[in-house]
Parts: C-alpha cells; structure tokens; sequence
C-alpha cells in the first residue's frame, strides 16, 4: 500500500495545472506525505447522505493517475470515517480520541448539525463512559483541536436540504454553529476534485482564498451558464430534447458557480445539462431553495 | 453472567446506527441473547418535502441516501407517473432501469469489499483499515492478501459502476436525469456503446472476481449458513420493470413466509408503521398513506429514529437474498451468508439484464409523456433499492405535497420492536449469534453487515445449544452456484 503515496504525489503532478500547484509546492508535498506521523484527517458524518463520501471514492483508481480517494485512503492518516475504517464501537471511538489528544489535525465534516431536541436528533457515538456523544457535541469536541475544518458538501457547508423546509431536525451548518469560518465545499454532491483541492492547499499550508460563502475561488469561480456547451443552443420545450439549452425548463445554470461543463463528472463522461438534466445550482448555499426545480413552458 | 456491550457507531454502514447486544451462556455456549438496534439520526424529510412542487420529490428525496440514491429517484417518479395516470415510453422504462442497474452494481460490489469483507479477513496495519477487534478471523493469509488487493480493484469497478450510470444519468451519485413522465437523457447510439464498454468490464468484474470471492468466503465461513437468520418471511417489491405497465419485472414482487415454499402476492394496503418503539407519536399499524411523522424526544419505550413496518403485522426481511428467494433464482437458505451468496448472484444477474436493455433501446423513440398531474392526485411508487423493498407515498392537494410518506429498506431490517414488544428483523437475527469474546463481538458485526444497513436509510432464530450440530460446508461453490441458477 505504501506505492500508493508516491502515486498520489504523481497524481498531483499530472494534474498540477488544475489543482494550481508549482513543481515546488509538488516537492514540499512529496515531504509532507513522506512522514509517517503526517497530516491526519478525521472524517465526521452529521445529518448527511454519505453522497460526500461516495462522490469522493469516484476518483478512486488503483492505477495511474492515482486520484482524490488516495489522498483520503492511502495518502494521509485517515484515522476516524465511519464507512471506510475496520473499528467499531469504542475501538472507533478511541482512534478518534488519539487523534484528538494530538491536534492539529484536518476535520472534515459531511452533513449539517442537527440541533432539534437537545442535540438528540442526531448522536454520532457513544464513548467509552457510556455517554451518548451528539452529532453537535463532536463538532464541537473534535473542532475544537483541529488545525483547520472543511465543510464538506452543501449540508456541512449551509444546511442544505435537510435544513430547508420547515428544518425539521433544526440543522445548523458548520461555520454557523461553531461561530467561525469553515472552508466551505459546496455541491450535493461535490465533485471529488473539489473535495481535495483544499486538502491539498492545507497540506502545502497555503492560504485558502473564499469568496463570500466560504466557498475556495480556486474551485468556485465561473457560472455553469458561462461555459455550458448548450447556452447558444434552441431552448428545449420539454423533457429529452437533445442539445438543447434547459434554460426554460428551470435550469439554474446562470445563478449555479462551478465548474462542471468543462471538469465534468464520473471521470469526465457526463454532466448534468449534457444528460437533458437542469442544473439545480446545488452548489449554492440557498439549495434547495422553496422554488420548484423545473418549470414547464407553455 | 451476561455481559451487554454498546456498539456505537456501527462503522463500515450507510448512516448512523447504535446497537446495544446483551451476551449470555446459554447449554455452555456464549451467545447474543438480546438486541436493540436504533437509528441514531432523524431528518424529517418527509415533513421537508410537504409544501414543495411535487416534481421536485425525485430530485429531493435522492439526498435520503448518497449510496443507493437512484432507488429513491425511481420510487419517486414511480409515484409520480401514478398519480398522473400515466405509462411512461418504454425508452424512459429502459434509461430508468440502467441507471438504477448501475448503482445497484456500484452499491453491491462497494457493499462486499468496503464494508463486509473486513469482518472476515485480515486488514492492512493502517489507517483507515487498522483492526480495532481480533479474534475468529480462519482464511489462509494467501487468500486474504488476495481479498485486500481486490478491495481496491472493487473501488476502480465501483466507479465505472458509476460512471456507465452517468452516460445516460448526467451524474452519480444524485442524478438529475429522473423525472415525473420520463427521463431526460436521450440514449444516442455513441452513448450507448460507452454504456456497453462499461457494463462488459463491470460485469467481468463481478464474474471474475466477486463470485469467486464470496465463494471463498462462504467455503471458509460455512457455519455462518446457520447464523443470523431472522423472521425468515421475506418480501420484495420488485424492480426493472420489463414491459409498460411494470407487471412483468426482472426481480418480481412477492413474499415468502417462514417455511413457506409458495410465493405470495403482496397487497400494499398490508404495509403498515408502528412507532411504539420509535421516538414519534402517532398510532400504530398505519398504512403509509395515512401515516404521520411527528418526532417526540423523550418517549417512554422509544430508543430509535427508525419507525417499524410490518406487513400485516410480521415482522419480514428485505434485500438481495428475499428478491433472489422470491424470484426463485436462490434456493437456499436465510443466514449471514446465503445473504451474500445471493447479492452476488443478484449482481450477476442484473449485470447480465443490461445487454437486453440496451438493445431495446431506440435513440429516436420519446423520452417523456406527456402527462398533466391534477390538482388533487395520489401515487405510490414501490421499487427495490440494493438492500431492499423501497415505497414513496406522495399525496397532492392543490398542486402541492400534502403528504409524503418514505418506507426505506433498512426500516424494514433495522426497525425497533413494534408495538406488540416484537424485534425487528436484524434484532431477531443477532439473537442466538455465538459469540467469543463478548467485548469484542466480530459475530455480531458480520450479522450487522450482511443486512448491508443504510441508516441514511433471534431467539426465533434457532438457538443453537449444545447438541445441535453445526454443519461447515467446505469447498461449496454457493455463489457460482446460485449466479448459475440465475441465468440457467
């Protein structure tokens, strides 16, 4: 398994020119990820769908280029994700604790606290006393000794749609509840690349510029609209028209910033409009919003 | 003397799940002789979807389960083309059953290697992958250097799992491609060669490397064909609908009651809620369609989010396994592992659909009928989601969601005791587990995870006491075997 940080290193050489990185920050990489004691990264889930974290495993390959999930599973010390790791239970708990005694770790937080009945909405473990650990208890525990948080998802980020409505579960995002800035990776999911450009920049100890919801501009910077294939395209009427602009239909494309016509998802084969499907602008921190997604003309 | 031990979190499962197992000796053998699993998160989205358009269900309740979200696009547009009174184009039927074959794929070769296959083998020494309990691991290290190298060739076939379901999908996971009358997508002969290249290599991934895998595991593992069987009545909704009118499908519906061998029809106004274990008020026995969610914390009784379906009021087990029994494709048992056997030859089977499918297609057919929702309207949707039975009850009044109720698989399986004090299947099925060392329970994860649980979404067990012989199946090739009964 050890290849595989070399591969991850190499990964970030060959895409370089998207992850915005210098042949020296690629060496100062190759050194952080040499040490065996090196960046750890704790993965808490709240109220979430995992759609984060099966996103993330999309870039995994086990040949080159080695990709995101890499830098997750074998790159760095993933030492608490509660889908991936083999401990449960107090064995679980205790990893994260070890971790927690360290510091300075990166926390990464997948989905939205749920602060409805005390907390009770949501528990996230029991630990070894007994107690019954809530979901906004541990973002705050393991927030607290992190060397930075990364919001990860639109949940995480600003609630999203278990937030929306009448919030039901009273979910808070992240920043919110903590009282301070998180790096905000917004998209439901985000694609991968997004996930560990900000993990790259922190390991590197690069400053993370946001614009004003928190959101990296490395990632989120052009309107999907902008650069969209279809917008010089007729407006599509009805459902499965091909290569029409879905303007009419309730695309949210204009309002939406990312990058998914020219990143792509799935290892570039498809995005959302490309596929007949309007952009529900999910990175934004107002998803899902109350209006109804689609609209139907005439 | 008994011993009980806190599970908490569950890891290696969709969500969040705390289980509390009571261990006993009983005839000189220490087993689990109580169980009480709780959803540990409430998210109310059936409360979120009231007031919305109702074409915006299918896109919101994907974000239920970020692993098996195309079930819930599927049960929603279900839903939806009912209450329009409407058949979609049989293009839309066959898009639809791609890109949910793509995410079952996805979910059952992630299902296998990422989350069950560690209880059996021995992992990596590192992060993430360090081995918190040890104890009862038997296969030959050869074999488990083997397991761990296809744990990461499962990830590269997981994900072109998922990138076949984005060729006509858009995206996974949470694609935005279904929708009430239709599917936007349009199936042009370049997109469905890419599709094709996809689903030959998933395909040989799951007959090369996943069915032998489960075959060693299963050869290794034999006692666990007598370990965790549960309620043993299983049911299934059925999935990939094979003509207009859904009647003919790949995986059809029906129900199998304990002992059984007649496959009987399921009558939807049977599937009923009880919350008397769940932090909800609310009556109990419910037909989904008059169902309410009004959560309640504290509650006298209650310890888990998950309310408790019943059929009637039995208690029965969802998934792979009562699909492929249903079907007739399995003719085994139910335990931990004739539930593999059976997602695995479930697997192959889908798998081998897809060909079919992508015949039928026709890149100059419609997409999409046409279809008006009236003012008022009702609709169910039932599906299949790789764990299981799938239902969305959608009521409409005044162009909006009035009501929306969400039966998830793991509600089935996961479900607390119902009001007449009964466990739900998984409880049932960890009662009677032997179990080593009962601080560390191996056993009891390897019952948790063959229900593959998505949280996001057994004392009636035969106790075996002393005397009762277990048999270890040696050698058997049980998934080659039920994946050969499949395509026969």
């Amino acid at each position: 398994m050890n290849t595989t940080r070399r591969d991850f290193i190499r990964y970030c050489g060959m895409s370089a020119a998207t992850l915005g990185l210098t042949v020296t920050d690629l060496l100062r990489l190759g050194e952080v990820l040499a040490n065996p004691n090196g960046p750890s990264v704790l993965w808490l889930q709240g109220s979430a769908c995992t759609g984060c974290s099966v996103s993330l495993l999309n870039r995994v390959s086990s040949q080159a280029p080695v990709t995101a999930g890499d830098l997750l599973i074998n790159s760095i010390n993933l030492e608490y994700h509660p889908n991936l790791m083999t401990a449960s239970g107090v064995s679980a708990v205790e990893a994260l604790d070890a971790a927690y005694a360290r510091g300075g770790y990166v926390l990464a937080v997948e989905g939205g606290v749920p602060t409805a009945f005390g907390g009770a909405a949501g528990w996230a473990m029991t630990d070894a006393s007994g107690h019954e650990v809530t979901i906004a208890e541990a973002v705050r525990k393991y927030g607290a000794r992190a060397g930075a948080i990364i919001s990860m998802g639109t949940c995480a980020s600003w609630g999203g749609i278990p937030a929306s409505g009448s919030n039901p579960a009273g979910i808070r995002s992240v920043g919110s509840f903590l009282g301070k800035p998180t790096v905000n990776v917004g998209g439901c999911p985000p694609h991968p690349d997004w996930m560990v450009w900000p993990i790259v920049q922190l390991l590197l100890n690069k400053p993370i510029a946001t614009d004003s919801f928190g959101r990296p501009t490395g990632v989120f910077k052009t309107k999907v609209h902008e650069r969209c294939p279809l917008k010089e395209r007729d407006e599509a009427k009805y459902w499965g028209q091909p290569q029409r602009c879905l303007k009419s239909l309730g695309c949210r494309g204009p309002e939406a910033v990312a990058p998914c016509p020219t990143q792509r998802w799935n290892n570039g084969v498809n995005f959302c409009a490309e596929a007949g499907a309007p952009c529900l602008n999910c990175t934004s921190a107002t998803f899902p919003g109350r209006n109804a997604f689609h609209k139907f003309p005439g | 003397m008994a011993t009980t031990i806190t599970i908490d979190p569950v890891t290696r499962i969709e969500g969040h799940l705390k289980l509390e197992v009571t261990a006993d000796y009983v005839g000189g053998r220490q087993q689990v002789v109580d169980a009480r699993a709780a959803g540990t998160l409430f998210r109310g989205f059936e409360t979120i979807l009231s007031g919305r358009d109702p074409f915006d269900a299918p896109d919101i309740t994907a974000r239920i389960c970020g692993v098996c979200p195309t079930p819930h696009n599927q049960a929603a547009v279900a839903a939806l083309d009912a209450a329009m009174g409407i058949e979609v184009p049989d293009n839309a039927r066959l898009l639809r059953n791609l890109v949910l074959a793509a995410d079952f794929l996805h979910s059952h070769i992630l299902h296998f290697y990422q989350l069950a296959v560690l209880d059996f083998i021995e992992p990596p020494a590192m992060a993430p992958w360090t081995r918190g309990w040890t104890g009862d691991t038997r296969i030959d290290s050869a074999t488990s250097a083997s397991l761990v190298e296809h744990y990461v060739a499962a990830l590269d076939a997981r994900r072109k799992a998922h990138e076949m379901g984005a060729v006509f999908g858009g995206r996974l996971p949470h694609t935005a491609a279904f929708v009430g009358g239709g599917f936007t997508g349009t199936p042009t002969a370049a997109r469905i060669l890419q599709f094709r290249a996809y689903a030959a290599e998933v395909v040989a991934f799951v007959r090369d490397v996943y069915l032998p895998d489960v075959d060693a595991i299963a050869a290794t593992y034999g006692d666990y064909f007598q370990i965790g069987a549960g309620p043993r009545n299983l049911l299934a909704f059925g999935c990939f609908e094979e003509d207009a009118t859904g009647a003919d499908k790949l995986l059809p519906r029906g129900r199998l009651a304990a002992g059984s061998a007649t496959v009987a029809p399921v009558d939807v106004q049977d599937v009923t809620e009880d919350v008397a274990g769940s932090w909800y008020t609310g009556k109990n026995g419910v037909n989904p369609r008059s169902g309410t969610t009004s959560p309640t914390y504290p509650k006298a009784n209650a310890y888990s989010w998950l309310k408790s379906p019943r059929y009637g009021t039995r208690v029965y087990e969802v998934g792979p396994l009562a699909r492929m029994r249903v079907s007739g494709d399995y003719a085994g048992g139910v335990s931990v592992m004739d539930r593999h056997v059976a997602r695995a030859a479930e697997a192959m089977k889908i798998g081998l659909a897809l060909e079919r499918w992508l015949d039928q297609l026709d890149p100059s057919a419609p997409l999409f009928a046409d279809g008006a929702l009236p003012e008022s309207a009702s609709g169910i949707g039932l599906t299949e989601a790789p764990r299981g039975a799938l239902g969305h009850w959608l009521t409409v009044s005044n162009r909006t969601i009035s009501r929306y109720q969400i039966v998830t698989p793991t509600c089935w399986n996961a479900s607390p005791r119902d009001a007449r004090g009964v466990r739900g299947a998984l409880e049932q099925a960890l009662v009677g587990t032997p179990v080593q060392h009962a601080e560390q329970p191996i056993e009891v994860l390897r019952v948790v995870h063959s229900f593959d649980p998505c949280l996001s979404c057994a004392v009636h067990v035969m106790r075996p006491g002393a005397g009762t012989p277990v048999s270890v199946l040696r050698g058997g090739a049980w998934a080659s075997r039920a994946a050969a009964l499949a395509y026969r």
